[in-house]
């Protein structure tokens, strides 16, 4: 698809069962507007997820944590529509989260396997991202950081590898609202042939509702 | 002599109520000022503003408290109570370690602590 704005509208609702592990879901809006035809929008496909904390070291103003996290994704978006907002396929993901967050710099690393339905290929997925605040951290919160992402994806039985690369600014006004921008491109598109990304223009809000 | 039991009457409760105001105002201070127990909470783990923010909501739960302060470089939570609703250590590590950080030093004080960072909203 050449030329489409996609707006996607999540809400997460977590709970923590104890201090270490977490569970909750995802519901995501999708709507795609390719580029001079309508719009096609809906409920997306619904994700369940759980998090539990494997290690944590905590300092003055850091902390080291490493996570694993399972997500279940289920077919919940319709395919019928053109484009399609679901996937039409169910998804288990079973992965790692690493950060190291201190007020001076933030690293976050995340991959997994995921084990995909209906003859669909399985793929590796890592991303890693490394953030640096612009203006001295401090709260109640008015920060800019900016940030580097970098995101792989490897189709298994495909052979597929995807990564780009993405600079991006945050912005945070407040203590429950962060804005982002970033600009994605890719650096590796292996065996791709069809529907390859030239860039993507990212622009993001997230709000804390409770 | 009806007149001037009226105006006597009246100077009189001009008089109780101005010290009644007298009153309230002088109990209000004392409560304010001496009947307050500040505590200045180490936390550590408390790495970023949305960190701060959960730390933040969960110390406003704490019985009497109004405000929260926190000081994020340095690590640190302050809360006031009325004296009689002081929070135990123990209450405040179960707090701080639920919401999955680390407690370190907990130091009440009958006095407001020094706070370094400027909390401009």
């Amino acid at each position: 698809m050449e030329n489409a704005n996609i707006y996607v509208q999540l809400i997460g609702i977590p709970y923590n069962i104890t201090s270490k592990f977490q569970v909750g879901g995802i519901f995501p809006f999708k709507f795609i507007t390719p580029n001079g035809t309508q719009t096609t929008g809906g409920f997306s496909d619904m994700i369940v997820f759980a998090k539990y904390q494997l290690y944590k070291k905590d300092e003055t103003a850091k902390t080291f944590r490493v996570l694993a996290n399972i997500k279940q994704s289920f077919p919940t978006g319709k395919t019928t529509s053109v484009p399609p907002i679901g996937s039409g396929i169910y998804q288990t993901y079973i992965g790692l989260i690493i950060g190291k967050i201190s007020t001076d710099v933030g690293v976050y690393g995340d991959f997994g396997y995921n084990i995909t339905s209906n003859k669909t290929t399985d793929n590796f997925l890592y991303n890693f991202s490394i953030g640096i605040p612009l203006l001295p951290q401090k709260y109640p919160q008015k920060q800019i950081n900016s940030y580097l992402e970098f995101n792989g994806n490897y189709l298994i039985n495909s052979k597929i590898h995807t990564f780009f690369i993405s600079p991006g600014l945050q912005f945070i006004p407040g203590r429950r609202i962060l804005f982002e921008t970033s600009f994605q491109i890719p650096v590796l598109h292996e065996n791709v042939t069809t529907n390859k990304t030239n860039y993507m223009v990212l622009l993001g809000t997230r709000f804390l509702l409770n | 002599m009806k007149a001037k039991f009226g105006h006597t009457h009246i100077f009189s409760l001009v008089i109780l109520a101005l010290t009644i105001c007298f009153s309230i105002s002088t109990n209000a201070q004392t409560v304010n000022n001496q009947e307050r127990i500040y505590v200045k909470i180490e936390i550590k783990g408390m790495a970023c503003p949305f960190c701060a923010f959960g730390m933040e909501k969960e110390l406003k739960e704490v019985a009497g408290v109004e405000n929260v302060e926190i000081e994020l470089k340095a690590g640190l939570a302050y809360i006031s109570t009325p004296i009689k609703q002081k929070p135990t250590k123990k209450s405040i590590e179960k707090i701080i370690t639920d919401a999955g950080f680390t407690v370190g030093k907990i130091e009440y004080s009958s006095k407001p602590f020094t706070i370094k960072e400027s909390q401009n909203n």
